[in-house]
């Protein structure tokens, strides 16, 4: 087992329960909206990276991934 | 691998730009939905695909370094995250169906059922790749290789990936 995705892991279950906190706590505004989308943004790229390897993939897939998830997570926010 | 799972993305992306068009003309009706679903049973599922995650990443670093058993071992522990993930998601199902709620109920479940249901589907036939890939390891002339073990690994973590951007869109941010 490697060090590296066990501390992914262990962060991952750790924003999980943070963002699960957040949108209990908080009542929900642009402020909260931000901060879920933006731990759940760190959370896909985690996975994506660590996991998935994506980090070892051609930039063009990187960029890709990238500029798919910053639309959709722009998109979601200008639209709430 | 790559292009399937970027057309993955973007078709779960649409269907989430098309989901927070409808809330923005709704907020009220997409709010109140909203509340009526169980958002414990949504996180508890993304700990459970974020396990089976972290399994699979490891069954894909065991077999680069020959541990064959070690590798089906992590593939099995797998398969149960995806199992238990089918089992919580079931559940919630029933309790929606028991409570009346079906995608005819509004515009929120419409997208509620079919943006699960069809995340469902890739979660079993993810489950189907494992399986499959798990036996052709371990077959005693086996000639599946590294670049298949990544390609079953690659589609498992696209499965993770589209739930965690489903999870805050239906269960949290509205």
């Amino acid at each position: 087992m490697k060090k590296t995705l066990l501390f992914t892991y262990g962060f991952l279950i750790l924003v999980t329960i943070g963002t699960a906190l957040i949108s209990n706590l908080v009542t929900v505004s642009g402020l909260a909206v931000g901060l879920i989308m933006g731990l759940s943004m760190l959370k896909f790229f985690l996975v994506s990276f660590q996991f998935m390897e994506l980090k070892k993939a051609n930039s063009f897939w990187k960029g890709s991934l990238i500029f798919v998830l910053g639309m959709i997570v722009l998109a979601l926010i200008s639209l709430k | 691998m790559w292009i399937i799972i970027f057309l993955e993305l973007i078709t779960f992306g649409m269907a989430i730009v098309a989901f927070a068009f409808y809330a923005s003309e709704q907020p009220e009706l997409f709010h109140h939905s909203r509340m009526q679903l169980n958002s414990t049973f949504g996180a508890i599922n993304t700990v459970f695909l974020l396990t089976s995650g972290f399994f699979m990443a490891n069954a894909v670093h065991e077999f680069k370094e020959n541990n064959l058993k070690k590798s089906s071992l992590y593939f099995k522990l797998t398969m149960l995250g995806g199992l238990f993930f089918l089992i919580l998601k079931s559940v919630e199902y029933y309790h929606k169906i028991e409570a009346g709620i079906t995608p005819e109920t509004n515009v929120f479940f419409t997208f509620y059922w079919l943006l699960t249901a069809f995340h469902l589907v890739h979660v079993i036939m993810g489950l189907v790749i494992l399986i499959w890939t798990n036996y052709g390891m371990m077959k005693k002339k086996s000639d599946t290789g590294v670049e298949d073990i990544e390609a079953c690994a690659a589609f498992w973590h696209m499965c993770d990936l589209i739930w965690l951007l489903l999870f805050p869109v239906l269960y949290l941010i509205f």
